[in-house]
This record gives C-alpha cells, sequence and structure tokens, in this order.
C-alpha cells in the first residue's frame, strides 16, 4: 500500500459532538485519479468527514492522511491542491456570483479564466446576480464552477448536484468525466445514485459513522442478491435447499427466487442437469442495494433512538 | 390576516428566552434609579440643592432631560433614567421586529410560513402585536416599580404609560424600516441612526429653548412630566405617529415582492476587482458600508455634543459666582463635559467592535467561513482578516468622533486647536474599546457558542459601570474589571500612560488567547 498511490486513506476515524457520535472507526481509502462515491443514509457522517479532511473539525481518534499530508497539521498547505464544493452553499449577501467564483480561485492560488467562462456559459449562470437573488440551485452553481475552474488535483464534492437540474446535472457528469480524464482525484458524495452509477469507480458506503461496504460496483452487486426466473423440464426439488437460496416461490417446472451473487454459480451448475428451459436473471439495482443497507440503518437508528 | 394568531404563539414561545432579559432590564434600571434617587434627595433641601447644582449643569441636562422634571422627587427619577431606559426599549423593539420580519425573509425562512395558511401581512401583524404586548408590560412593570418603591400613583401611571408610548414608535419605525430595506442589518442601523437623533435633538433642545426636543419621540415621553405636571397631551403625538408608521409600512408591504426591498437590487460586476483577492479584501468590502454607517453617526454626535459645550462656557461667564465654587473654574466644567461625552462615544465605539468581532461568529455559523478556510487561508488570516475592521474600524469610529466634536466646538470658540487636541483625548479611550474587542475574541476562541450573550453582557456591564456608577453608588470593587474605569478621563484627568499600556498588553494577550483557543477547536460546531 504504497500512500502515493492513495489520494485520500483514512482508518478507524472516530468524531463525536458532544455525546452525539458522528464518526465511529470510518475507514475510507481513494485512490490517485478515481471517482470514488461516498454514500450513505442522512445524518450518517459523509459531511463530516468531509469537514475532517479539510482540516476543519479535528479527529478524536484515528488516522487520516490526505495527498500525503495530515488534513489538520498542513491544512494551507493541502488546501493549495484541492477544490471543495460544500453540500449547502451560502453566499455574501451583496456580492455576485462572479466576484464569489474569483475571489475563491485567487484564495486558493489562482484560476483558470478561460475555464471559469466556459463553464458559466455551460452551467448557464449569470455571474452579474447578487447572492441573495440567486436560487439554490444557481448558488450551487456558483460554488461548483469555482471548484471546477481550478486545476485542484483533488475535488472534494458534497452533494455538488442537490437542486440541479436533468440538464445541468448531465452538464455536471460531462466536468467530470474530463477531469477524470485529465487524472485527478474526486470523492463526491451524493445521494443520486444514477449519478453514481454513471461517474464513480469505486464507491464506499457508510451507516452510522462507521464504513459497511467499500470497492467497485460490481464488487458490491456481488455481495448481493440476483433475481432468477427459470423453468425446467424435470421437477425443482432440492433447490430450494441450498445454501444462498432465498424467497423462493415454486410451482413443479417453474420457480422464482433471489440467490446471493457469491452462490450464483454453484446454484446453476445444480439447475443444469434438470434441463433449463428457459432462465432469467435479474441483477440488483443499484436502488436495491441501497436499500438494503439504508434499511437497516432506519432499524439501527430506531432501536438507538428509543 | 389569517394565521396571525398561530403566528403570534409561535414568536412568543421564540421568544421566552430573550424577551425577560430586555423587560427586566429597563424594570431594574428604574427600580434602582428610584431606591438611589429616594436615598439621595429624599428630604424636599436635597431635592432643593439639586435643583441648584444641575441647573447649571448642561452636560447633565443633555444626557438626561429637561430641568422642569426635578420638581418632584418622582420627576427627578424620570429625570435621571428616562432617556436611558427608553434607548433600552426601542432597542428591544428594534430588534424584536426587524427579527421576526425581514431577517426571516431573509433567511428564507418566512417562506416556509407563508406558504402555509398564513395571509401576507400575518407576520408583520404578528410582530407588531408581540412589539404591543412587550411595550404595554413594559409600561406595567414600570408603573409597578415605582409604585411599589413609594412613588404617587398618578405619575408613575403616566411615567409607565410615556415609556410603552416610545416604545410603540420604535417598533413601528422598525416595521417601516424592514419593507424599505432588503438586509436586516440596514433596517437595524437606520433605525439606530434614528434612535441617535432623537437622543442627541431631546439633548440639543433640553440644553436650549425646548424647540428641538418636540422632535424627538423621547422628548415627547419626558415633556409628559411626570409627577410634576402629569400632562398626557404629549402621548397623542407618539401614538399619533405610530399608527401613520404603521399604516405606511402596511402599504409597502402590499406593494412589494417578497424578499424584495423598496429599491430593487441592480446587478454588480461580472468579475471581482483586482482587489478582492484575499480574506482582508472581503471583510472590508463586507463591512464598509455598516463601518460608515456608525463613523457617520458617531461623527454626527460629535458635533452635537461640541456645539453644546459651548453653552456650558456661556453660563459659566454669566454666572461668574457659580464659577468660584469650581475649583478648577470655567475650563474644568468644559472639560468634564467633554471628558463625559467622549467616554460615551467610547461606549458606543466599543459596541461597533463587538457587533463587527461577532460577525466572526456569523460568518461560521452561516457557513461562509468554510469555502475560505478550504482555500488556501490560514485560519489566522481569516480571523486577522475580519478583525482588521473590528480595530481600525472601532479606532476610526472613534477619531470622527473626536474630530467631530472638536471641529464644533473649536468652530463655535473660534479656536482651531480644539481639533486635534479632540482627536488626541478620543485616542485615549482607544485602549479600552480595543480590549473590549479582544475579549470578545478570547470568547470566541473558546466559548464560542455563548459568545454573543457574553460579549453583549460585557458591553452592558461596561456601560452600566460608565453611566450609572455615580448615580447608583456602584461599590468601587464593581467597577474594577471595565477597562473605561482604569481609563484617565482626560481632558478632564492627567492623562496616564501606565494605565493605557497595561490595557494595551491585556488586549495583545487576550486576542492571542483567542487565536490559540480558534486554531485548536471545530470550526462551525
Ligand atoms: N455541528 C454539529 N453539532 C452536533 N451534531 C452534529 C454537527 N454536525 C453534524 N452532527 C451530527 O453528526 C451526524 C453526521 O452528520 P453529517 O452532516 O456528517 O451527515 P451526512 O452524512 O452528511 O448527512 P446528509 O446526507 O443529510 O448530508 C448527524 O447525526 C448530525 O446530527
Ligand atoms: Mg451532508
Amino acid at each position: 500500500m504504497a500512500t502515493s498511490t492513495e489520494a485520500i486513506s483514512v482508518a478507524a476515524l472516530s468524531k463525536s459532538f458532544g455525546s452525539a457520535k458522528a464518526l465511529d472507526g470510518l475507514d475510507l481509502s481513494v485512490a490517485t485519479g478515481e471517482v470514488h462515491g461516498f454514500l450513505g443514509p442522512n445524518g450518517s457522517g459523509k459531511t463530516t468527514t468531509i469537514r475532517v479532511l479539510l482540516g476543519l473539525l479535528r479527529p478524536d481518534a484515528g488516522r487520516v492522511r490526505m495527498l500525503d499530508g495530515d488534513p489538520w497539521r498542513d491544512a494551507v498547505a493541502l488546501h493549495r491542491r484541492l477544490a471543495y464544493v460544500p453540500g449547502d452553499v451560502t453566499l455574501w449577501p451583496g456580492i455576485t456570483g462572479g466576484e464569489v467564483i474569483d475571489l475563491l480561485g485567487r484564495m486558493r492560488g489562482g484560476l483558470d479564466q478561460r475555464r471559469r467562462d466556459e463553464l458559466l456559459e455551460r452551467f448557464d449562470l449569470d455571474p452579474r446576480k447578487k447572492a441573495r437573488a440567486y436560487s439554490k440551485g444557481n448558488r450551487q452553481k456558483v460554488a461548483l464552477i469555482a471548484a471546477l475552474a481550478s486545476d485542484a488535483e483533488l475535488l472534494l464534492l458534497d452533494e455538488p448536484t442537490s437542486g440541479l437540474d436533468p440538464l445541468m446535472e448531465s452538464v455536471f457528469q460531462e466536468c467530470i468525466q474530463q477531469v477524470k480524464r485529465q487524472g485527478r482525484t474526486v470523492l463526491l458524495s451524493s445521494h443520486i445514485l444514477a449519478e453514481v452509477e454513471a461517474l464513480c469507480d469505486r464507491v464506499s458506503i457508510i451507516r452510522l459513522g462507521r464504513t459497511v461496504e467499500s470497492g467497485t460496483l460490481t464488487e458490491l452487486r456481488h455481495l448481493t442478491r440476483t433475481s432468477i426466473s427459470v423453468e425446467t423440464a424435470r421437477p425443482l426439488a432440492g433447490i430450494e435447499a441450498l445454501t444462498g437460496v432465498h424467497d423462493m416461490v415454486l410451482a413443479d417446472h417453474h420457480a422464482r427466487f433471489d440467490v446471493d451473487s457469491a452462490e450464483l454459480d454453484t446454484v446453476v451448475r445444480r439447475l443444469a442437469p434438470l434441463g433449463v428451459r428457459s432462465l432469467t436473471s435479474t441483477p440488483p439495482t443499484l436502488e436495491e442495494m441501497f436499500l438494503r443497507h439504508y434499511g437497516d440503518d432506519r432499524a439501527a437508528g430506531e432501536k438507538v433512538a428509543s | 390576516m389569517t394565521g396571525t394568531g398561530g403566528l403570534l404563539r409561535f414568536l412568543l414561545r421564540r421568544e421566552r428566552a430573550g424577551l425577560p432579559w430586555w423587560l427586566l432590564g429597563a424594570t431594574l434600571l428604574v427600580l434602582v434609579q428610584s431606591l438611589q434617587s429616594q436615598k439621595l434627595y429624599g428630604s424636599p433641601e436635597a431635592l432643593e440643592r439639586l435643583r441648584h447644582t444641575i441647573g447649571g449643569n448642561t452636560a447633565v441636562i443633555a444626557m438626561s432631560g429637561p430641568t422642569r422634571l426635578l420638581g418632584a422627587i418622582g420627576g427627578e427619577v424620570v429625570f435621571e433614567i428616562f432617556a436611558f431606559a427608553a434607548i433600552v426599549v426601542a432597542l428591544m423593539n428594534m430588534f424584536l421586529v426587524g427579527r421576526h420580519t425581514r431577517a426571516e425573509e431573509e433567511t428564507g425562512r418566512a417562506e416556509l410560513i407563508r406558504s402555509a395558511r398564513v395571509g401576507r401581512p400575518a407576520p408583520l401583524t404578528a410582530a407588531l402585536t408581540l412589539a404591543a404586548v412587550a411595550n404595554v408590560a413594559v409600561g406595567a412593570l414600570i408603573v409597578a416599580v415605582a409604585v411599589g418603591t413609594g412613588l404617587p400613583a398618578a405619575g408613575s401611571v403616566l411615567f409607565g404609560a410615556a415609556m410603552t408610548a416610545v416604545g410603540l414608535v420604535f417598533a413601528a419605525l422598525t416595521a417601516v424600516a424592514a419593507q424599505v430595506f432588503e438586509n436586516v442589518r440596514a433596517v437595524y442601523g437606520a433605525v439606530a441612526l434614528i434612535l441617535g437623533a432623537a437622543y442627541v435633538l431631546r439633548a440639543a433642545g433640553d440644553v436650549g429653548g425646548g424647540a428641538l426636543s418636540w422632535l424627538s419621540p423621547i422628548g415627547w415621553g419626558q415633556r409628559t412630566f411626570p409627577y410634576t405636571g402629569d400632562r398626557w397631551w404629549p402621548l397623542l403625538l407618539p401614538l399619533g405617529l405610530s399608527v401613520l408608521l404603521v399604516a405606511a409600512a402596511s402599504a409597502l408591504l402590499r406593494r412589494r415582492d417578497f424578499g424584495a426591498g423598496l429599491v430593487a437590487a441592480r446587478p454588480g460586476r461580472a468579475r471581482a476587482a483586482r482587489s478582492l483577492r484575499n480574506a482582508y479584501a472581503l471583510s472590508w468590502r463586507l463591512q464598509r458600508a455598516s463601518l460608515l454607517g456608525w463613523a457617520v453617526g458617531l461623527g454626527l454626535l460629535g458635533v452635537a455634543y461640541g456645539s453644546i459645550a459651548d453653552s456650558i462656557e456661556q453660563y459659566i461667564r454669566d454666572n461668574p459666582e457659580v464659577a468660584q465654587f469650581l475649583p478648577g473654574g470655567a475650563a474644568d466644567v468644559v472639560d468634564a463635559y467633554l471628558a463625559l461625552t467622549v467616554g460615551l462615544s467610547a461606549l458606543i465605539a466599543a459596541a461597533y467592535g463587538v457587533t463587527s468581532a461577532l460577525r466572526i461568529r456569523a460568518e461560521e455559523t452561516s457557513g461562509r467561513a468554510e469555502p475560505l478556510l478550504a482555500t488556501a487561508t490560514s485560519r489566522l488570516t481569516w480571523l486577522a482578516g475580519q478583525l482588521s475592521v473590528a480595530l481600525t474600524g472601532s479606532a476610526l469610529a472613534l477619531l470622527t468622533f473626536g474630530l467631530g466634536e472638536g471641529a464644533a466646538y473649536g468652530l463655535i470658540i473660534s479656536d482651531a486647536g480644539q481639533v486635534p487636541r479632540m482627536a488626541a483625548v478620543a485616542l485615549a479611550y482607544l485602549p479600552a474599546v480595543w480590549l473590549v474587542v479582544a475579549v470578545v475574541v478570547l470568547v470566541l476562541g473558546w466559548l464560542p457558542r455563548p459568545s454573543a450573550a457574553l460579549a453583549w453582557t460585557g458591553v452592558g456591564y461596561c456601560a452600566v459601570v460608565a453611566l450609572f456608577a455615580d448615580s447608583f453608588d456602584l461599590p468601587g470593587w464593581s467597577q474594577r474589571a471595565s477597562p473605561f474605569a482604569h481609563t484617565p478621563r482626560v481632558p478632564l484627568a492627567d492623562p496616564a500612560l501606565t494605565p493605557l499600556l497595561v490595557i494595551l498588553a491585556l488586549t495583545v494577550a487576550c486576542l492571542a488567547g483567542g487565536y490559540a483557543g480558534l486554531r485548536r477547536r471545530d470550526i462551525g460546531y
């Protein structure tokens, strides 16, 4: 595990606010050059993690490295190399969007004027409006353009597209694809699964301040179940008892069931001798995958609350 | 009107932690003053002596009110405390109405409420009703305290009613300002300016012929002459004006868009000016308008006080026998007056410094600090950027006061030398002002959550010590924590360098301590 190939590496990170534990032993590893999806239900600790990475919050315990530095100690030096988009953009009343973009760019150490103008055009933002006159989506665009106009090697994006319309969402995805081609690293917290699916090389799912899954989407799919609908020549006996088979609905020659993706191979081998007439397999959608993780969280959350 | 009742209950709930303190503050002022005055001037002879000494002391008249009030002990209480209590009540109304109208609209919270089954004027109506309730409560409490401490009932009722009436004017005034300006800071600025003008106008009127006092709501309240004349008709002025202002506010409300002011926002620059490139530039850009307001306000206050200073000279010249009894002669009386007014302006400059320093916390909690601190800006630079405004700004505000007072006074006595003299005098109070700001920074570093409450408690303490230490007969030890108590009262007293250097050293220590706290704590928590 050479550190230089890892843009972000977090191990056993904990952070409490008073008695409330926001992060509880979180692990996160983002490789240089990848777009990493950061997912989890509301209040699971995504924003808190990003604030720790920005050196705004001091970790209670754990090891945090970013761009080969310590986010708390080396904040200023690291910030020259990263750009950040907050989830909830508040701007200064009386200052225009164009001024905010320029100011943030200059404070980071310069911005590319040509790219700034191009982004303003692509995101269709009027830079002459005062902050108060911007809608939520337009405030979000101001922060996005300020970040994307930089040539920072790491982008920390906290729900950057909340409030953007579908057209702007696709512009955003194009921009991130471009960033990816340039070999830059992105940490993208998001609730928009289509966006995650389109952009992310790997994802981490967190729940109650702890990482529950991490890997490529294919790997994660592997951890969940595939739905199978099958019709065979001979009766489907004994399949139900196989490990990894769930929710079987059986009618002699026809069956529908879910199977753990890891057991898929074994189950299909057992089906073959029965003379398969038709077989459809549906991989789990991203939604199903997350509902499983998020749903558990709801149950656990209720237990804590009661 | 739909929804006003529900909204009002909601506002009362939100105010239950804040409003009682305002009511308590105003009531306590009257309570302490009444007890103190009756102890010191309870006998007719003592009151007679007081009438004599104060009759010639323009400084005290300018600070307090018309001398006709001194005809009875109850009137003496009104004389000493009415103007100050009226300022407290006016500020209470300003914050009450501003907070629940324009501030709510600005943050967008009002949108949520409006979208419910609530009529367009409901928030304004609810806020004004709440203010009216608060004003009646303040009036009733004053009556209770005055009667309770043994003052005549008829005068006490008028005293309370006058305070209620003054409060209503400022509630209505804030309601209008909240329609005109898009931004709640501008609303507060405008109302505070009018409050300052009201205080100065009545000061000028009371010292002079009295005509100017009739332009001031505070003057109207005082000129009911509770206990000494008991006339009710001047209260028609504040009540009538309140009705007119409320009507104006609702007319404006009907004509404007949600979130908008009277003047539509113009589009601004597409690109930032070359100079807008760091935390310093941003702070100055954000605060220049409010600093200008405070500096101009203090400058005008200086001009007003400076022009009154002359009538003290005049009085001493007309009554040489009075001068005989004053140790330093006429010059001392004027210097005492100048020291008193500069001391007052230093308190106002400190209040400005505190509002400016507290913006640091507002930037943090609003989330606006986050994108800045995520750039190559260190916490020290971010803090220093905003502090540079608080420190330089309070110095500028104090200086404009000194220049204004020196210019007006110098013009009248034909002595240009008063301008640099008064500027230097004003700056002697600067270390104390800075120490107040530095203590706020210390609190921001270590106790960020209650910082606003702690900061204003500190300012309130300094104000009480400076304004009421003598009339309330406060023990010496209780004043020692105020840096103003250690500042030599120039030009009356000789300037002494040592206390100023000690205060400056403490200032530096507090600033360093505050930064040390800010450096190690979480931002935004
Ligand atoms: N300043 C704070 N004070 C107290 N608790 C906080 C603070 N900030 C965050 N928390 C708590 O920490 C937990 C994690 O919050 P965080 O904002 O990191 O969640 P999130 O994953 O970003 O949620 P969302 O998807 O809604 O943005 C929550 O339970 C939240 O209430
Ligand atoms: Mg969040």
